[in-house]
């Protein structure tokens, strides 16, 4: 357990440890103040809230259930490995026998806290991350034995490397241009390295066997995520909200019971639409969100604001790395050969993706396209593009998106907003004045 | 047919009453610690300067920023709908209304019914709004109102960045360490905050006739450089500080009839 890093600390400052338990004692009791009441929230917007919900509300409890789950695997030998990228290869390390955790920070709090390192210019994703790491407040931070940090946006980049003075970090080089075969023989020489890494960290090695057997175990997954995300294309059974927590809860659950969980969910929500049971009025203007990624505990102000506002909407749809993005598209295998599957994973990771950080001859057309055909699809009727200040790649994309959703008459609105709670009234005013608009009221 | 629209700003609480289409009464003040109590009495003022009582009122709607906490509010509109409601109803071909109050800069983009279809506000920081000018006054030691006549005594403008107030503040003092001419300074106040609405407002894209609204919409330095920047006359109506509380008036006789029917 002494595998203490000797390294001299190229980036973080040193914190006492009386000021670090302070700040961590402070922040994890806002913080689990934070998980409670929107929970509570959730439920109110819901009086008839889904049973299956229970779960995920128990497994929302960042330092709850799930921490103590890890806690004893790893105490019988088992590795966590984290991770801050929807490009890492979980099915690799499930094929290992390790436990895969996200480890993006949703904390607003600790953000001040990571401000001692970067300036407050940097996206505030990156400095709470730090800002956890500093103070050890993320139970999957701590836990992770290895951290694959993938080089994506500039954060996420330096993210790793400051992250690497107290942990083992990995990174993967992602190419930014992803519609060539040179890039593509780039990435798969990338994931197959992470193959070795993760063998040499849990000294399992990755058979045909436990591959295979990794990704049917994601296609089953994928399969009830694109189920609950099916049911929410017509009218409304279920919050924005809570498929939202559903879906981003996969990152830190555990797999199987997961996918468990939310057939379960399914189920009774088929149920409801068979008895035309809505969650709200099916003239509730229908919302998708997309921008930059919105982390489960604090930063749910907006989701709550939408579909708690005076007019209020329902978000349908999403198109983040925190959401929907996660398990939308299945790995694609043609013959279980280690080869081929190893081939499948890297095309699955790379060329499925949306993230703002590719470019390419007809620019991030993916992302464009995913866009239109989840309007169509989910019936949408007006996108919030959701930018936190410093996230350059996501606001740098808007002109583009507003352009192709002008096209098919789809109101845009470019949301920006920090890691704070303190601007929540004046987010209010913008996001009611949307809904209005949306609403085009009859009375006007 | 009576209605009242109340605008309680971050700075002044404007109410407008409005009968069978025209306003008859219009009030306002300081909104101060109190807005509640203060929209109370400046309600009771435009009632009183058109011979009315709140029992003769239809319908009330509240706007602005603190709307949720209007008294007799039957209804609330956003600042936004309010703006293109009322921007339609005074300046028939107006298709953008641009609104710089104390504290926020905004702009809609509406249909011919004064219905929005879209709309910016400005980032969180008061440089493109009123309280810049009420900073910046203090520094130059000129009276608010005297700002906008200084400013078009300039005879060329002297570039400062007002991304921020504070910042934009320390710039001004660095121009009085240059000696440079009160005039040229104030003008170069008001072509920051013109810098800051217009490139909001480029963003939104820009549909003739342009309507300014609000506070800031009274004075004649800042329209000036906004006309400058936007390379275009915008109109402004009579009393550009009640259009949000018109609008809300003008939705309230639309909500009072629906309700009737």
């Amino acid at each position: 357990m002494s595998k203490e890093k000797t390294v001299e600390r190229r980036y973080l400052p040193e914190i006492s440890q009386k000021e670090m338990a302070e700040l961590k004692n402070t922040v994890k009791t806002a913080s689990q103040k934070i998980i409670a009441d929107n929970i509570e929230r959730m439920k109110k917007a819901d009086p008839h809230r889904p049973e299956a919900m229970k779960y995920f509300d128990d497994i929302a409890n960042l330092f709850g259930r799930r921490q103590q789950e890890i806690q004893a695997e790893k105490e019988r030998g088992k590795k966590v490995i984290g991770y801050m990228c929807l490009f890492a290869p979980t099915e690799l390390i499930l094929a290992a026998d390790a436990i895969p955790v996200r480890v993006n920070s949703g904390w607003y709090d600790t953000s001040k806290v990571g401000d001692r390192v970067v300036p407050v210019e940097v996206c505030p994703v990156i400095r709470s991350t730090i800002g956890a790491k500093m103070i050890e407040l993320s139970p999957f931070l701590e836990q992770s034995d290895a951290l694959i940090s993938v080089l994506t946006c500039d954060g996420m980049t330096k993210l790793g490397e400051i992250l690497s003075d107290q942990t083992t970090v990995w990174g993967m080089n992602v190419p930014r241009v992803k519609d060539s075969n040179q890039s593509l023989r780039f990435w798969s020489d990338e994931i197959k390295h992470m193959k070795a890494q993760i063998e040499s960290l849990t000294g399992n090695k990755i058979t045909r066997k436990s591959l295979k057997e990794a990704i049917a175990n994601s296609h089953r997954a994928t399969k009830a995520f694109r189920r609950l995300q099916d049911l929410r294309k017509a009218n409304p059974v279920i919050l924005g909200r809570d498929a939202m927590l559903v879906n981003q809860a996969y990152s830190w659950d555990d797999q199987k019971r997961w996918t468990e969980k939310t057939e379960a969910l399914c189920a009774e929500l088929e149920v409801r639409v068979q008895q035309k049971d809505w969650v709200c009025s099916p003239d509730t203007p229908r919302i998708m969100l997309t921008g930059t990624p919105m982390f489960w505990p604090d930063n749910w102000k907006l989701p709550a604001l939408v579909e708690e506002g005076s007019p209020s909407g329902v978000i349908v749809a999403d198109e983040q790395c925190s959401g929907e993005r996660i398990l939308n598209d299945p790995v694609g295998v043609d013959e279980w050969s280690m080869d081929d599957m190893l081939n499948a994973i890297s095309e699955r990771y790379l060329m499925a993706s949306t993230c703002p950080c590719f470019t390419s001859k007809d620019g991030n057309e993916d992302r464009i396209n995913w866009l239109l055909n989840k309007v169509k699809e989910s019936n949408v009727q007006g996108v919030i593009y959701y930018v936190i200040r410093g996230c350059m790649l996501y606001a740098m994309e808007y002109s583009r998106v507003k352009k192709a959703l002008d096209k098919i008459n789809i109101p845009v609105y470019y949301l920006d907003t920090e890691y704070t709670r303190e601007d929540v009234g004046q987010l209010k005013t913008r996001v009611e004045a949307f809904l209005e608009l949306l609403n085009a009221r009859v009375d006007f | 047919m009576i209605t009242v629209g109340m605008d309680l700003g971050t700075q002044r609480v404007k109410a407008v009453v409005l009968k069978d289409g025209t306003v008859v009464g219009r009030a306002q003040a300081f909104a101060g610690f109190d807005p509640a109590k203060v929209a109370e009495q400046a309600v009771n003022d435009a009632l009183s300067a058109a011979n009315l009582s709140l029992k003769d009122v239809n319908h009330f709607t509240a706007t602005g920023s603190a709307m949720d906490i209007a008294p007799h509010a039957n209804s609330t509109v956003s600042m936004m709908g309010a703006d293109a409601k009322a921007g339609v109803f005074l300046i028939p071909q107006a298709r953008t209304i641009i609104d710089v109050g104390a504290e926020e800069a905004r702009a809609v983009k509406c249909d011919d019914r004064g219905l929005m279809t879209e709309f910016v506000v400005n980032e969180r920081c008061a440089a493109g709004a009123g309280a810049f000018i009420e900073a910046m006054a203090r520094a130059l030691e000129v009276k608010l109102e005297d700002m906008g006549t200084l400013a078009l005594q300039a005879e060329r403008a002297s570039p400062i960045n007002a991304s921020c107030v504070i910042f934009g503040e320390s710039d001004v003092v660095s121009l009085i360490h240059r000696q440079e001419s009160k005039p040229e300074i104030a003008r170069a106040v008001f072509d920051a905050m013109a810098d800051r609405v217009s490139a909001m407002v480029h963003r939104l894209g820009i549909n003739p006739v342009v309507v300014l609204s609000g506070g800031v919409a009274k004075d004649p330095g800042f329209i000036a450089s906004l006309n400058r920047k936007l390379d275009l006359t915008v109109t402004v109506p009579e009393y550009p500080d009640y259009v949000g509380a018109l609008g809300a008036a003008l939705i309230a006789a639309t909500r009072a009839k629906g309700a009737s029917k």
